[in-house]
């Protein structure tokens, strides 16, 4: 990673939604569904608001600092899992002093989960992809 | 045979549409489903599918401006109607058909183990569900017919068929979310018996009015499996409840349970998140809106075509708009009822 990278949502099927600094977020495309932790959930809302990874080093978070290692590894998840893609054309912005106090006030580390019990339905496809006695919903393995 | 793919959908569901304007007077049966704002001309066969339809739909208050719209059942042993084509070698993805169908204003669903197609021009409010046979539809259908049409058509207004339960009192409502299994369907069964009333089980219409989260009912069917049914001591009512659907469960009608049938609408003041807990006593305890999300949203997502960003959108909003809670539920159904209603009177747990 570099940490001067500009990083964005990665295509439209990304959406996202929040509450009380709760970020969950639905990838259309797969039907992934996921939830971060209440740290994770500032670093992807300052990540997706184009502030680079180095403003976000070291910072109070979770009870700890914000290492450059455990943001890495946060960075590489979202990126695994098509959610963040670098951006090469967009101009950083600093982390807000709102964002900045919600993320000194975290308790978790941070933290991304997945959800894929649904995916199978929203994305498969069902006729060339699933076990033709069992059928519908049932996966070719 | 014929096949279709990506690049020939558009002109399918323009086809089908047109023989079925063109066959309207060969169809056996029309019948009128009134829900809310809504009066649709169903033209059918005749068969389980048109009982389900006379039966199973809740009716909307007379009063009510509606707007009109024509759905057709469909088969080839009506008129000229054709077979069903078939789904050709390329890429099936739910997601890029309803793309490619939403491009041309068109909503669309394919069931393939059926060759069962459903087309609808959001426009004219015109529809076809095309089967092999009168009743050749999948058989979740016969439990919420024109579930696909109606989500279609409410989402174009900015209203949303919601995957949830229901229970109020005085007009006052909760709506209750989650995943099959969870226990809606037995807390709604046992709000009714208790006195509560309901809009529904499993799929209600959800709007916003100003500030208020308003519920209205589309569908009158309840369903329990046997050994809720045993727990709810339902046979004492439904002596003969016939024989199980497809899940398994017994199907009948919130008039079966209170005579005053569905409600005209509730005004949602909680959205709940039951859970069997195996503990003697229910409890309600707040939970984070993020998981209630995660509660309602994806299986009502997950099991309507299309719409899916503005599913998503909606059901964010309403999470938003409401106080989220936990719902673990007691072993007892009248002590389940009792609970909620004592949510409902003072408007927290």
């Amino acid at each position: 990673m570099g940490y001067s990278t500009i990083y964005a949502v990665s295509s439209n099927d990304i959406v996202y939604e929040t509450f009380d600094g709760d970020a969950v977020v639905l990838d259309l495309a797969s039907g992934r569904y996921f939830g971060f932790s209440d740290s994770g959930s500032c670093v992807w809302e300052a990540l997706i608001a184009q502030v680079p990874p180095a403003s976000l080093v070291g910072r109070a978070c979770g009870n700890g600092q914000l290492s450059a290692a455990d943001l890495d590894a946060f960075i590489d998840r979202l990126t695994e899992y098509g959610l963040l893609s670098p951006a090469t054309d967009m101009a950083s912005v600093a982390l807000s002093p709102e964002l900045a106090q919600r993320l000194a006030a975290t308790r978790e580390a941070l933290k991304i989960d997945m959800h894929d019990e649904l995916a199978d339905l929203v994305m498969v496809d069902p006729i060339h992809d699933v076990d033709e006695p069992a059928g519908w919903p049932a996966v070719k393995q | 045979m014929r096949h279709v793919t990506l690049d020939g959908l558009a002109d399918y569901a323009r086809e089908l549409l047109a023989a079925c304007e063109a066959n309207a007077g060969a169809f056996p049966r029309k019948s009128r489903v009134e829900l809310p704002g809504l009066a649709i001309d169903v033209f059918s066969d005749h068969g389980e599918l048109a009982t389900a339809l006379a039966h199973g739909m809740a009716a909307a208050i007379a009063a009510e401006p509606a707007t009109p719209a024509r759905i057709f059942l469909a088969h080839p042993g009506i008129g000229s109607i054709p077979r069903p084509a078939l789904w050709g070698e390329a890429l099936f993805h739910p997601n890029m058909f309803s793309e490619r169908l939403e491009a041309n204003g068109l909503r669309g669903h394919y069931f393939h183990d059926l060759s069962y197609w459903q087309f609808y021009d959001v426009e004219k409010r015109l529809g076809v569900q095309l089967m092999l046979s009168a009743d050749g539809c999948p058989p979740w259908e016969f439990g919420a017919p024109l579930r696909c049409f109606l989500h279609w058509e409410y989402a174009a207004r900015g209203l949303r068929l919601t995957h949830a339960g229901t229970l109020g009192k005085g007009g006052k409502g909760v709506l209750l979310a989650g995943a099959g299994g969870a226990g809606k369907s037995g807390t709604v069964a046992s709000g009714l018996l208790a006195g509560l009333d309901s809009v529904g089980d499993d799929y209600v219409l959800v709007e916003f009015d100003g500030n208020r989260s308003l519920t209205r009912p589309l569908f009158t069917t309840l369903k329990q499996d046997q050994a809720g049914f045993d727990r709810l001591g339902l046979g004492r009512l439904l002596p003969d409840p016939g024989s199980l659907n497809w899940q398994g469960k017994y199907q009948f009608r919130v008039q079966d349970l209170c005579p005053r049938g569905v409600a005209d609408k509730l005004d949602i003041v909680a959205l709940l998140v039951p859970r069997i807990s195996g503990a003697p006593l229910s409890a309600i305890t707040p939970l984070a809106r993020k998981d209630a999300l995660m509660a309602l949203a994806p299986s009502g997502i997950a099991q309507m075509p299309g719409e899916r960003e503005s599913g998503f959108r909606f059901f964010g909003e309403l999470t938003r708009r409401l106080p989220c809670y936990n719902l673990a539920l007691g072993t007892r159904g009248n002590e389940i009822a009792e609970t909620v209603a004592a949510f409902l009177d003072r408007g927290r747990p």
